[in-house]
């Protein structure tokens, strides 16, 4: 009885509220929160037992005791190839012009750094990857990467991964690119001059992205089509577009759930887009501190945003981005962001068209300032302090019940199992571990999509094949394709014609 | 011994050269007297006519061109019944005399300027743009300027009501269905991916704004 009137009060009470917000009288009833007062956030991932996982610094498992050392002159690929599974690669100072391959488990490339001399792999914009790795428990540490045109370093479908204290200097596409991975950590690298992003979580689970210095680039941090992801206390300034969590349709993996943005500094996020014209990365505006894109459950928390011109935070959909082919399997909204205390200066003092556009709807065109845009829809959204920004479409967001993500460590785990790989899914996995780094099923990623790919080789999956291992130069507004003949023979039939066949 | 034969490199060039200014004058002309019946409907510039229902064709590579033609010739194109318009060319490219002719007038109207379409269509250019991105630059172009790489013809010198029309045919099996038709076959597969009439409609006002002087 009485509980049944307590709980009607309170829905009037929200629904007054609510309606405050809804109206345009200049006066605001505010709601104060303060973020070290109230409940923390719980909805995030659940490890066995139900706890959010916490305390755990690595996931590579325990280092090997095989260590095997690479001088100047010598080669990286070579002493790979001749180590057993489990051995430390020790990389003396030194100029290394070569692509690595890492097919084994628990390898470890470590760079030795010696007074500031590093080991340094040079790519001489001819060379296209300068580290891939298929190997679980993979740790990449201390090297320096410059001059490839394809990516830093990219795993494909490895898990329990570590890529640390690394600098990457104007490599291609994609700085650091795991793709298909669960269990990995992303921290302490320098990024900078990454044509696509910078760092590229592709696919992934449970990943922490921490103090990582990214600039310059199109993309700074970018987490698509993966779940459970902590990006914490990086430095991402003089991006087009400093964090982004999104759904690129046309993936195998069709949702991002689950993201945490906190404590980063987004600082001036505005270079001229360099992408490809015509690709998705290339419709981030120039000027974007943070961008949610069709991605569900993000929190954004304690990040300090300044001075990025377009709009320090976009959270939008699939039907409103700019180069997006919409997939019929892939929910587009940005379903239950939300945003907790965030320090907000002069963003969006130079911005587009549609967002002044919304602000004068609102009866903000006099606002300077753009700190917060929402078009589309974005059900189950929530704010607190929102009195704090200028903001637009986010009048319809509730007071969210919580203030901080304090209780969340991070998503971390103890090393998980190898993906399992069945017979006769050689094919299957190659595809969802390298091409669907690039191609999408509908959409222009940065090569060609796969549909268009399917009318071009209809009936002839050995001329497939054969273009990869030596791709020829077809299209004057794309970019290379990186040849693909470590494949063997085999694996590049299989997965041409795994590719022919996909229908999404 | 230096001045002689250095007066020798000279002559012979000269001739060269003269001997080729007559070979592709002779080539270019008869290409043009080819191409003189074609003008009543496509146009003394080949920049088309669309009351007419004849598209530019100025604006194509010879290869497309080419084979256009000898589609019409082999009847793999404008041969379906419920093809009129591309059956009146069916019957003027039967008129050419052989495959040396085709190529003669192929490749005299390759060399005419290209076109910009004088009647840009209107449509909602953000989907328009999104899905000619996805769908359609990959093989025609980012700029709908075609790519002979690929075999895909030049589309932004092409009036709205050819476009949707040939669309259809590939769409709805008039054309590209014959097993030796290999591009025509890669462009039907595309033509059944689009979900709607307006979807295309968008298209072609994004491909309108392409390549139109500023
Ligand atoms: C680093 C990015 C990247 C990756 C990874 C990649 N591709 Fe590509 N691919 C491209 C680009 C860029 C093009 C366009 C090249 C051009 O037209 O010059 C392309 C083009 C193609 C084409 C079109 C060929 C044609 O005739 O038009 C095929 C087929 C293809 N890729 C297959 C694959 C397969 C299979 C894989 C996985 C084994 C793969 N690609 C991985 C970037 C990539
Ligand atoms: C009676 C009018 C008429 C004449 C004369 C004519 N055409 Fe056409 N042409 C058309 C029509 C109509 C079409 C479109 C047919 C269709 O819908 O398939 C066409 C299509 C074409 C195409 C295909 C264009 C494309 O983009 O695929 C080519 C090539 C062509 N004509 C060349 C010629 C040449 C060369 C001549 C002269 C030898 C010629 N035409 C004379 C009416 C004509
Ligand atoms: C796989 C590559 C490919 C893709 C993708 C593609 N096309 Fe084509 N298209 C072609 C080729 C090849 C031809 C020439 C076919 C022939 O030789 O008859 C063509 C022809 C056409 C023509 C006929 C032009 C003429 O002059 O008669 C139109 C119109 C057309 N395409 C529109 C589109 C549109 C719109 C899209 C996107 C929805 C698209 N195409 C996507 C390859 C492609």
């Amino acid at each position: 009885m009485k509980k049944g009137l307590i709980i009607g009060l309170l829905v009037a009470a929200v629904a007054f509220g609510a309606g405050m917000f809804f109206g345009r009288s200049g006066k605001q009833e505010m709601t104060i929160s303060s973020s070290t007062q109230g409940a923390s956030y719980s909805g995030g991932f659940k490890g066995e037992g139900g706890a959010a996982t916490t305390g755990i610094t690595s996931v590579a498992g325990p280092a090997p005791t095989n260590v095997v050392v690479v001088k100047d002159g010598e080669s990286i690929q070579a002493a790979i190839k001749a180590a057993p599974k489990g051995t430390i690669i020790r990389v003396m100072p030194g100029t290394y012009h070569e692509t690595v391959y890492v097919d084994k488990d628990d390898i470890r490339i470590i760079g030795v750094i010696e007074a500031g001399r590093r080991a340094v792999l040079d790519g001489e914009k001819k060379l296209n990857d300068a580290i891939l790795y298929s190997g679980n428990n993979f740790v990449a540490e201390n090297l320096e990467i410059r001059n490839y045109k394809g990516n830093g370093i990219m795993g494909q479908a490895g898990n329990n991964f570590e890529i640390r204290n690394n600098v990457i200097v104007d490599s291609g596409v994609y700085g650091i690119f795991p793709q298909l991975g669960q269990n990995g950590i992303v921290e302490h690298n320098v990024v900078s001059k990454i044509a696509d992003a910078a760092i590229y979580i592709g696919m992934s689970d449970n990943i922490l992205v921490a103090h990582n210095d990214v600039f310059d680039s199109v993309a700074g941090i970018e987490i698509e089509n993966s779940r459970h992801a902590i990006v914490e206390h990086n430095y991402v300034h003089n991006n087009t577009g400093g964090l982004l969590a999104f759904v690129t349709p046309g993936l195998p993996i069709k949702d991002t759930v689950d993201v945490i943005f906190r404590n980063n500094f987004v600082v001036g996020n505005n270079h001229p887009n360099f992408g490809a014209p015509g690709s998705t990365v290339s419709g981030i505006p120039a000027g974007t501190g943070i961008l949610v894109m069709a991605a569900d459950d993000v929190v954004i928390e304690g990040n300090i945003i300044s001075d990025n011109k377009v709009s320090g935070i976009i959270v939008t959909d699939h039907a409103h981005a700019q180069n997006i082919t919409a997939d019929p399997e892939s929910e587009p909204n940005s379903d239950r962001v939300k945003i907790l205390d965030n320090v907000m200066l002069r963003n969006g003092y130079d911005t587009i068209t549609e967002a002044k556009a919304l602000m004068l709807a609102e009866g903000k065109m006099g606002a300077k300032n753009l700190d917060i845009v929402r078009v589309g829809p974005s059900p189950g959204s929530c704010i607190i302090n929102r009195h704090q920004y200028v903001t637009v479409g986010v009048s319809d967001f509730t007071e969210c019940d919580f203030t901080n993500t304090s209780a969340t460590v991070n998503y971390l785990l103890p090393p998980v199992p190898p993906r399992e790989i069945k017979p006769g899914e050689r094919g299957k996995v190659v595809y969802l571990g390298i091409c669907t780094g690039c191609h999408t099923y509908n959409g222009r990623m940065i090569g060609p999509p796969v549909q268009v790919i399917q009318a071009l080789y209809m009936d002839n999956p050995q001329g497939l094949a054969d273009y990869i291992a030596k791709p020829a130069k077809k299209r004057d507004d794309y970019p290379e394709m990186p040849p693909q003949d470590y494949l063997d023979p085999e694996t590049r039939l299989a997965v041409a014609q795994y590719m022919l066949q996909v229908t999404n | 011994m230096l001045i002689s034969h250095s007066r020798g490199f000279a002559v012979t060039s000269w001739i060269g050269t003269l001997l080729l200014m007559y070979g592709a004058g002779a080539f270019a002309a008869e290409g043009e007297q080819l191409f003189a019946p074609c003008i009543a409907c496509h146009g003394s510039k080949g920049e088309g006519n669309a009351t007419l229902n004849a598209p530019a064709i100025a604006g194509q590579d010879a290869a497309y061109l080419e084979r256009q033609l000898l589609n019409y010739r082999n009847r793999r194109r404008g041969a379906d019944k419920s093809d009129a318009l591309g059956a009146q060319m069916q019957a003027m490219a039967t008129t050419l005399a052989d495959d040396a002719a085709v190529a003669k007038v192929a490749s005299y109207v390759a060399s005419l300027p290209k076109t910009v379409n004088a009647a840009p269509a209107p449509g909602n250019l953000h989907n328009g743009n999104n899905l000619y991105q996805g769908k359609c630059g990959a093989c025609h172009g980012g700029k709908a300027e075609g790519n002979p790489a690929l075999k895909a013809p030049r589309l932004a010198g092409l009036d709205a009501a050819y476009i949707k029309r040939q669309f259809a045919h590939f769409r709805d099996g008039a054309r590209g269905t014959d097993p030796k038709d290999a591009p025509g076959r890669q462009m039907a597969m595309m033509a059944k991916t689009l979900p709607t009439e307006r979807d295309l409609d968008d298209i072609i006002a994004f491909i309108h704004r392409q390549g139109r002087p500023k």
